[in-house]
């Protein structure tokens, strides 16, 4: 009785913590300047927050086969969220994509000419 | 075929969680369907390696230490970038560095390459063509050296013991 009170404060914790985070993502997504920039938040802290709602179902409904799942689509975030950042950065930079009018160094940028 | 197995033992156990109830008869099913999922994707798959228990075994303990060190760069990077994101002013100096890189194999140069994406400020944007040098985003480029150095001694480090 007291360990299911306990599981349900705490997942409703992570819950919070997890939509926090997916937030603070959108923040940024909104606020940062470049492509760049904003791929640095849709990963990072969207893994974070969406590992965080995935970690409160667990603790809600245990090993169930939902529980289970939601694991597996937090590991799978895991793996896959840097591939695709990766993947939109080149394409971005590709496609000819500047950087913004902050950024200080583009050792990339020498490469991508060379190459043309 | 023998190299199959392996393979077909990790698919079957991926089959049990995705399906959600983890059991024999899931992962029976999981193993004997393997095989028609791995032939399309043959290439991608490194069937000159050798699988060995002793080894597997071996590394356990690097994974284990390279795992703690992933989660907390995670969380280390989600207060990084949470700061960032909520303060008023913004005063970031973002720019694309080169960062050598020490890994040889093909799996932990994509380990690598991930592990950045993941960590503080860092974002791997491509390889270069021979291969010994990654092109990192980073959200403060001020001091190159020092990002690269804090690759090199904070994270190759774990992923060169625990994947090479």
């Amino acid at each position: 009785m007291i360990v299911d009170t306990i599981l349900e404060i705490l997942s409703n914790i992570f819950l919070v913590i997890g939509l926090f985070f997916v937030f603070l993502g959108m923040l940024g997504l909104v606020r940062l300047p470049d492509v760049y920039n904003r791929l640095h938040t849709t990963t990072k802290i969207g893994t974070l927050g969406a590992f965080g709602v995935m970690i409160s179902i667990l603790l809600k409904v245990g090993f169930s086969p939902i529980g289970v799942k939601a694991i597996t689509v937090g590991l799978f975030l895991l793996l896959t969220a840097p591939i695709a950042a990766h993947m939109i950065g080149r394409a971005a930079h590709r496609h000819g994509v500047g950087l913004c009018d902050e950024s200080v160094v583009d050792e990339y940028g020498k490469v991508c000419t060379i190459k043309k | 075929m023998k190299r199959y197995i392996p393979y077909a033992v990790i698919l079957g156990l991926v089959w049990c969680f995705v399906h959600g109830t983890i059991n024999l008869n899931n992962f029976v099913l999981g193993f004997i369907f393997a095989p028609f999922i791995m032939i399309p994707f043959k290439p991608l798959y490194n069937f000159e390696h050798d699988f060995s228990v002793k080894r597997g075994i071996k590394k356990i303990p690097p994974l284990a230490r390279y795992s703690f060190v992933l989660i907390t760069e995670i969380i280390k990077a989600n207060i990084v970038l949470a700061k960032i994101v909520l303060k008023p002013k913004m005063d970031i100096k973002p720019g694309i560095i080169a960062v050598p890189i020490r890994t040889k194999t093909e799996l932990g140069t994509t380990v690598i390459a991930n592990t950045i994406t993941l960590t503080p400020g860092t974002l791997t944007i491509d390889i270069s063509d021979d291969r010994s040098f990654l092109y990192v985003h980073t959200i403060d480029a001020s001091d190159p050296d020092a990002v690269a150095r804090s690759i090199r001694d904070g994270l190759e480090k774990y992923v060169l013991e625990a994947f090479e």
